[in-house]
């Protein structure tokens, strides 16, 4: 490898190694703060090296990883979100008898396979990071192993996305056993204008494999378990950087194939994205759980992030990324609020934790009512620019159909953030209080840049337009 | 070369149904080794000999072995004695196998199926040429199913008392969340 091509390859290469890193620490001396400043540290330093990677963009590293502006800012995306579920983490796992230290080997490894995802060129490197991000979540979610719900949500986990893995290298060998090929680009410039039957039913395979890690409709039936189950800062690391990363390389493999051209694929997609936006929400107004509801929120917004990927032209790209922004930061504040409310060796993810919460943490509570009112997407957050942008891309598409689904399913979606909203304005129970962790120092900073940045994007989204705008051209 | 491929290809869809409708877990096991010992034969009949050795070393070799004496040690109460009776059944697919193996190697059709044999080198070239970033992958793969392994399979320690609390079975749950954890072998 030339000298350019590390340079490329930083900030995995940075993640990786703080993974080893942090392994080897643990080895010599077990202490949670000392592993949590250097995961902390090598997030940042890998945050750092995407400024020098810029410099020696695009870049095809062998065959198997493309560094372009389009990885880099996915990349970006990646590690920021990491580090607030690391920051999140902290106080979470210090409150809990549990050994704490693998968790962190376990995000950096996630985090360095979500990169890798993004930045896939080939199937052998979607494969790779697939399987690395997968394997270290199956250990992040049955993370609380001394529960039944940690333990069965970490065997769900395991056996639907190792079946949906199976899906997806058989469908990788049928198209290789038909095109010749493990390289999108390769696989682009060989196709012609419809697919044969092989490639055919090998792209449906690797379509159920990706809907699974979507969690969109027809493969969504882990999702409320396993967002039960998991501890909260896990759960908010499955529904935003396992779900972007998947996003990002679904991303590049529409634009590379330019799927767009076929009628099928689209309307697949098309009545995946219907499906995920209508059921998504109609079963969320039926939890009370507050982590339930917040998947069944995660499976709809999944699917108006594929009313944007459908609406091909200059905005699409940029739409679905600054949803995916917006959705991150959302997501990252709302499980944010209930890993922080969660103590000891329990969940705050009932609705009845939440009454009263303005009178008793005003703060976390302004923290929980802005990222529930930028899922909903109410003017001021970040959430109504998202949506402003999805529909403006799917106006432009002419996808009437879907874009009627999606305002019907978001009206159906205020009811049941309303609901979380009006119960945190309640006034407490005199009597039965549940009690809430002491405030963490770590765990406040993040939730404060979060809410910060949201009410920001939702004001003055200007200047991230503007940098998606020159990132995303860069696409290839 | 196809009768090679189809008996093989045919043991090894038999073996892995009877894998799954075992209940005797060495039964299972039994059917398991024939099941990737079958497709090893698919490996060399394509053309891949050192995969195929692969296949026979790694998996039925080390990790089937892994799992008979993982199942031994765990399940004591299980009826380990195999009688000819089911025996029989991996013993008829086995010989389908050796006939096949026979069968090709007297009609020298190694390397068929259109496809030019690679050999070890081709392979180690292309892992230590152009997929080099991939074997570097694989070995974050592999530290995490270690890491995530370790964590799981530890001994849970006695320690602070409110430990017990949380596993009370009326644990708030949706939908038809719990009830999946009574399956097992």
């Amino acid at each position: 490898m030339s000298s350019e091509q590390i340079l490329a390859l930083l900030p995995i290469l940075v993640t990786s190694a703080a993974s080893v890193v942090v392994m080897l620490l643990v080895a010599l001396k077990r202490s949670h703060g000392l592993v949590f400043g250097v995961t902390v540290g090598s997030l940042l330093v890998a945050l750092a090296a995407i400024g020098s990677s810029v410099s020696v963009m695009p870049q095809a590293v062998s065959s198997l990883l493309i560094m372009d502006r389009f990885a880099l800012l996915y990349i970006g995306l990646i590690l920021a979100a990491t580090l607030a579920v690391a920051l999140l983490s902290y106080a979470y796992l210090e409150s809990r008898a549990e050994r704490r230290e693998e968790y962190y080997i376990l995000l950096l490894l996630a985090a360095a396979g979500s990169e890798v995802l993004a930045a896939a060129g080939s199937y052998v490197s979607f494969f790779l990071g697939l399987e690395i991000l997968s394997i270290s979540l199956y250990g992040l979610v049955a993370y609380r192993r001394q529960t039944p719900l940690g333990i069965e949500a970490g065997v769900k986990y395991l056996i639907l996305a190792g079946a949906s893995s199976g899906f997806i290298l058989f469908g990788m060998a049928l198209i290789y056993a038909e095109q010749g090929s493990l390289q999108f680009a390769a696989l682009a410039a060989a196709k012609g204008s419809s697919f044969d039957v092989v490639s055919l039913v090998g792209f449906a395979l690797i379509v159920v494999g990706v809907g699974f890690k979507l969690a969109v409709v027809p493969f969504h039936l882990w999702t409320p378990d396993v967002y039960q189950g998991a501890p909260a800062p896990v759960t908010a690391f499955v529904a935003t950087v396992s779900k972007g990363a998947m996003f990002a390389l679904l991303l590049r493999y529409f634009i590379q194939l330019d799927l767009y051209q076929y009628g099928a694929v689209v309307l697949v997609f098309g009545i995946i994205a219907a499906l995920s936006i209508l059921a998504g929400n109609i079963l969320g107004l039926l939890q009370n759980n507050v982590k339930r509801m917040l998947a069944y929120s995660s499976i709809a917004h999944v699917g108006y992030l594929l009313v944007a990927l459908l609406a091909s032209g200059p905005l699409a790209v940029s739409s679905v990324t600054f949803y995916l922004i917006a959705y991150f930061i959302t997501n990252l504040g709302a499980f944010g609020v209930v890993g922080y409310l969660s103590s000891g060796e329990r969940e705050a993810e009932e609705i009845d934790d939440y009454r009263g919460l303005a009178w008793r943490r005003p703060w976390v509570a302004g923290a929980l009512t802005a990222s529930l009112l930028s899922l909903a997407g109410i003017p001021l957050t970040a959430g109504f620019i998202g949506k402003f942008f999805i529909i403006a891309a799917g106006a432009g598409s002419r996808l009437w159909a879907l874009l009627i689904i999606l305002v019907v399913g978001s009206v159906v979606s205020f009811f049941y953030y309303f609901r979380l909203v009006l119960a945190i304005f309640r006034e407490p129970d005199a009597g039965a209080q549940v009690p809430y962790p002491s405030a963490s120092l770590a765990g406040g900073i993040a939730l404060s840049v979060l809410t910060l940045l949201l009410v920001w994007l939702g004001v003055y989204p200007a200047p991230l337009v503007n940098l998606l705008g020159g990132m995303t051209s860069g696409l290839l | 070369m196809f009768p090679v491929f189809y008996v093989a290809g045919l043991v090894a869809l038999v073996s892995t149904v009877m894998v799954v409708t075992r209940r005797n877990p060495i039964h299972a096991l039994l059917y398991f080794i024939l099941s990737l010992v079958a497709v090893a034969v698919i490996f060399l009949d394509a053309g891949a000999p050192f995969v195929a050795a692969l296949e026979v070393i790694i998996y039925a070799g080390a990790i089937m072995v892994l799992f008979i004496f993982v199942v031994m040690l765990l399940n004591p109460g299980v009826a380990l004695v195999i009688r000819a009776r089911e025996w029989i059944g991996p013993a008829i697919l086995s010989l389908l196998l050796t006939l096949g193996i026979v069968y090709s190697v007297v009609g020298s059709t190694i390397k068929t199926m259109g496809i030019s044999a690679t050999t070890p080198k081709d392979i180690a070239m292309a892992l230590f040429g152009p997929y080099l970033l991939g074997v570097e992958l694989a070995s974050l793969l592999l530290l995490a199913g270690l890491v995530a392994a370790y964590h799981l399979g530890r001994r849970i320690e006695r320690e602070a008392p409110a430990r017990g609390a949380s596993l009370q079975p009326g644990a708030p749950v949706g939908s038809g969340a719990p009830s999946s954890r009574k399956e097992g072998a």
